[in-house]
């Protein structure tokens, strides 16, 4: 059932499973994000917090579980030879449609100026007039910080510059959640101030927001929950000035204690 | 000169023929060339192993062979089939639709690498990012790939063109009047080789040049974004 009134949360995901081959790199993780939170996802390297943010639109295909999103299950099936697939193509890029992604490389398309890029999903999968894109996109370019950029190619900006026009583009399809694949690490230090920045502001006036991230700081000050995964697993997860004062588990303290010096 | 005048008549139409012969099979290799490029790059095995054979085997063999092959090959599978089937008594295979098609496939072999390679060229972020938009494949295909894949593949797209070109000067072993055959002909009878082949040649080397200024127009269109910021 499809029903994105009430008090659905704007994602749910439900003993999410992964393998690549042989190797399960995301064994049962379930989560929730309803409309405001903001959940840092932690874990070493290895741990999957990367697969897991990609399985959620399907970048990845997981091989069970369920994703809910803005209370709609994306619909999927088991194929003759056992595989795990999505039932109906056109219902994923609908929902897709409903994730705004950043990457870590930013991976804004090269050919098009950086209002091209921001207005172009809005006009070929959103269907949006191509003057009412123009005016949400430039509002954003504001918001961001790049609107006198708006003219200039992704080869000709700072990876800072490049990491906030993509988190406009994603903004511009008025998502119900943000989901960012470790944003910063892409970037050399100083440029990681100004996209945190960004996402600071983005967490203050409301917006649903799942991160992947080695960004202790914003974990710890900004997210609302911190969910930290070992092994395919969540370890531990709570509310984050407890769980840095007081680690429950030993991974998340050793994690702490190596990440934090 | 005064003999070239004579003959421009042939000269002319046999370069029409050319031109007519390089611009078709070019349409032809290109859609070969898309279709072998989307096979090879596919998850599909059968596919990828169909373009595989097919730009092997294309790749691998004179063209002459292959013209003569579908040509004369061809006219004698069309009358044996005509006869076992009892269909038709005598299929005639047109010279000019033998050497289009062959040299069509031959080089949709050619722009088959050219193209996979200028896909693999496009950073795979920017289709996923495309994807994470909802984007579909078509729309992913003509937004994201189509103009940054015409960019990878103008060089090797270019260098092809120009070997397809002149590969039109064998469908003259066919009996089609082309620039060459007609040019051959008129230089015998008139027993001035060497001034026909010269015209010919120089009848080639416009035709190139204008297909550089085509090319030059395309890569300035497709070009923007792409990195050249020392000079930009």
């Amino acid at each position: 059932m499809s029903d994105s009134s009430g008090d659905h949360a704007a994602l749910e995901v439900v003993d999410l499973h992964k393998s690549f081959g042989e190797v399960e790199v995301i064994r049962g993780v379930s989560m929730s994000a309803h409309k405001g939170d903001v959940i840092s996802i932690l874990g070493a390297s290895g741990s999957g917090k990367s697969t897991f943010l990609r399985c959620i639109n399907l970048l990845e295909i997981p091989t069970a579980g369920d994703v809910y999103v803005a209370g709609e299950k994306i619909r999927m099936k088991n194929d003759n030879s056992g595989g795990y697939l999505p039932e109906d193509i056109h219902q994923v890029e609908r929902l897709r449609a409903r994730l705004g992604m950043v990457f870590q490389s930013f991976n804004l398309w090269s050919h098009m100026t950086v209002i091209e890029n921001v207005i172009e999903a809005p006009i070929h999968v959103l269907k949006i007039a191509k003057a009412e894109a123009i005016e949400q996109a430039e509002a954003l370019l504001k918001k961001v910080g790049i609107y006198d950029r708006k003219d200039y190619y992704p080869a000709q900006l700072s990876g800072g510059q490049q990491q906030r026009v993509a988190i406009a583009r994603g903004l511009a399809m008025n998502p119900a959640v943000m989901l960012f694949d470790e944003p910063t690490s892409a970037l050399d230090p100083e440029l990681v101030g100004e996209v945190l920045k960004v996402m600071r502001d983005l967490a203050e006036e409301g917006r649903t927001m799942l991160v992947v991230t080695h960004e202790m700081g914003f974990a710890r000050d900004v997210s609302s929950s911190v969910v930290f995964l070992h092994e395919g697993k969540i370890e531990e997860q709570g509310e984050p000035q407890q769980m840095f004062k007081n680690p429950n588990s030993d991974r998340f303290r050793q994690f702490l204690s190596r990440t934090m010096q | 000169m005064d003999l070239i005048i004579e003959y421009q008549g042939q000269l002319l139409s046999g370069t029409w023929v050319t031109i007519k012969l390089a611009l078709l099979s070019l349409m032809i290799a290109v859609l070969f060339g898309l279709g072998g490029a989307w096979a090879k790059l596919s998850k599909n095995i059968v596919a990828q192993k169909v373009a595989a054979s097919y730009t092997a085997i294309v790749r691998g063999v004179p063209d002459l062979v292959l013209i003569l092959l579908v040509f004369f090959g061809g006219q004698e599978l069309a009358n044996s089939i005509g006869t076992l089937t009892g269909l038709w008594d005598y299929a005639e295979i047109s010279q000019f639709a033998a050497g289009v098609g062959t040299i069509g496939i031959v080089f949709g072999g050619y722009m088959t690498e050219t193209f996979r390679g200028a896909i693999l060229a496009i950073p795979k972020g920017q289709i996923e990012a495309g994807v994470a938009c909802g984007m579909s494949r078509l729309v992913i295909f003509r937004r994201v790939i189509w103009p940054q894949m015409v960019v990878y593949a103008l060089p090797g797209f270019s260098n092809n063109w120009l070997v397809q070109i002149k590969s039109t000067a064998l469908v003259s072993v066919i009996g089609l009047q082309d620039v060459v055959y007609n040019g051959f002909v008129a230089g015998r009878s008139t027993r001035q080789l060497f001034t026909f082949m010269f015209a010919v040649l120089m009848i080639y080397l416009v035709l190139t040049a204008i297909s550089d200024v085509g090319l030059r127009w395309l890569d300035k269109k497709y070009s923007k974004g792409i990195v050249r910021t020392d000079d930009g």
